[in-house]
């Protein structure tokens, strides 16, 4: 194909990866980042072009605001709420709606009620372009799933690209490094939204930090991190 | 016409550049960006719901500051923003996230020269390469004329012919902005725009260096 000197390397607005009149038969995916301009495809964002087989296309990106996109698990804040719906903020270009009947076993007689700043973890049901995307706190099939407030804790915002990594399985080396030793609970946001909770203060506090910090560190030095800070946990408790 | 510049470079030499993005905590995408001692600190916050009264609700709303390194802002800031509000609706793709406002505001850290278009912007949007030809402020004051020009960027393209076609003409040469001060003759004019052109290569060159350290993986 064409364009293998494109996929995994960096590609800047305005590039052509695709040419479609060399293809006729194939039917191809694209994701998001790219564009279908008449016989071609380019480039919309800044990023790198990724490629997974047979013949979905797109480029990855990390930024500070959020694509809302279907499936995808995101903390969301209650700006508002109306009659049918709440309003709920996911750091989109657009705030989202989530219906007040989007629970596991919700009618209209028992209505969640949440104040405005709660936070929710939610998952994308509907997101089209130009409209308002909407949310669900349940999973495909109606059960609720761990979707729903979060109570306690603490919540911070991250580039989505250290979402996506907090995410991958293998599990992270943060992550899986902390998890030995200390007991807490995180939840990962794909728009960038990170909450974490445990026991003390003091626990949240490190976990978050070293989440925060680890964007620019590679595995090795993720590693190390964690241990230093477990050291001086262990240390003051 | 050969001329001697004040710091030694030729006529077609750009003063050395760097370029540094993320460096404001709170803006959704920022960069610095320098040439020689001009320095401008860019920002981008957006896409935000809503967009302004009179403003079309198909198409993201692009609002533009310009602050000057000291001053209060008057007119020609008004024209700089005007400018690159301009240049910026003909650049972005404005009906990906209709009925929203993308605000960007350009900060003027040091002025020496050729402070206009000194802008990289890096957020989600579309966006390409700027180039300017390159005085610096004693150069400027003593110039007739100066245009300031805006090129598209130069594409890497799979198309076996090149690059697109708009027209007959190549879409690599053709131009974005064009905003010209002083009195010059249509010659010296189409001469600015080759060596724009020119420099325009080694601009975006620098740019796909700039963007390269992403995160690993």
């Amino acid at each position: 194909m064409s364009d293998n000197q494109f996929v995994d390397q960096l590609v800047v607005p305005g590039d052509v990866v695709l040419d479609l009149s060399s293809m006729a038969n194939q039917t191809i995916k694209l994701g998001g980042g790219l564009r279908q301009e008449s016989d071609a495809i380019s480039v919309t964002k800044a990023g790198k072009l990724r490629l997974s087989k047979p013949n979905k296309y797109w480029v990855e990106s990390s930024q500070k605001r959020y694509v809302p996109s279907v499936e995808d698990s995101v903390l969301g804040i209650v700006v508002d709420s109306r009659s049918d719906n709440f309003i709920v903020d996911i750091k989109g270009p657009a705030v989202a709606f989530l219906p007040v009947l989007a629970f596991e076993g919700g009618t209209r007689r028992n209505i969640p009620k949440f104040e405005v700043g709660a936070l929710l973890y939610v998952r994308v049901v509907k997101a089209n372009p130009g409209m308002n995307p909407e949310l669900s706190c349940t999973d495909a099939s109606g059960k609720a799933a761990e979707f729903g407030p979060l109570k306690d804790g603490y919540m911070f915002e991250c580039s989505t690209g250290l979402s996506r990594m907090l995410l991958r399985s293998p599990p992270c080396p943060i992550l899986e490094a902390f998890g030995k030793k200390i007991s807490f609970e995180v939840a990962v946001g794909l728009n960038g939204r990170v909450w974490v909770n445990a026991a003390s203060p003091s626990t949240v506090i490190i976990v978050a930090n070293a989440i925060m910090r680890s964007e620019s560190l590679s595995v090795a030095q993720q590693k190390i991190m964690v241990e230093k800070l477990l050291q001086n946990l262990n240390i003051s408790t | 016409m050969e001329i001697d510049r004040i710091d030694g470079r030729t006529p077609n030499q750009l003063r050395p550049l760097t370029c540094s993005r993320n460096v404001l905590n709170r803006a959704h995408g920022s960069s610095s960006w320098s040439q020689g001692d001009t320095k401008v600190l860019a920002a981008v916050y957006g896409p935000k719901a809503g967009t302004k009264k009179n403003e079309n609700p198909e198409k993201t709303c692009i609002e533009v500051i310009w602050k000057p390194k000291t001053g209060q802002t008057g007119k020609s800031e008004r024209e700089y923003e005007m400018i690159l509000k301009r240049t910026l609706q003909s650049i972005c793709i404005l009906t990906v996230n209709p009925n929203t406002t993308t605000l960007v505001i350009i900060q003027v850290v040091n002025d020496d020269g050729a402070v206009s278009f000194k802008v990289a912007i890096c957020c989600g949007l579309a966006e390409s390469g700027y180039v300017i030809l390159d005085p610096a402020k004693l150069e400027e004051q003593k110039m007739k004329a100066f245009p300031y020009l805006v090129f598209p960027n130069s594409v890497l393209s799979v198309l076996p012919e090149g690059s697109p076609k708009v027209e007959g003409e190549l879409m690599e040469n053709g131009i974005i902005t064009s905003v010209t001060q002083g009195a010059m003759a249509v010659d010296n004019y189409f001469h600015c725009l080759e060596r724009g052109r020119a420099a325009n290569e080694k601009m975006s060159a620098f740019l796909r260096r700039s963007l390269q350290p992403q995160l690993p993986g």
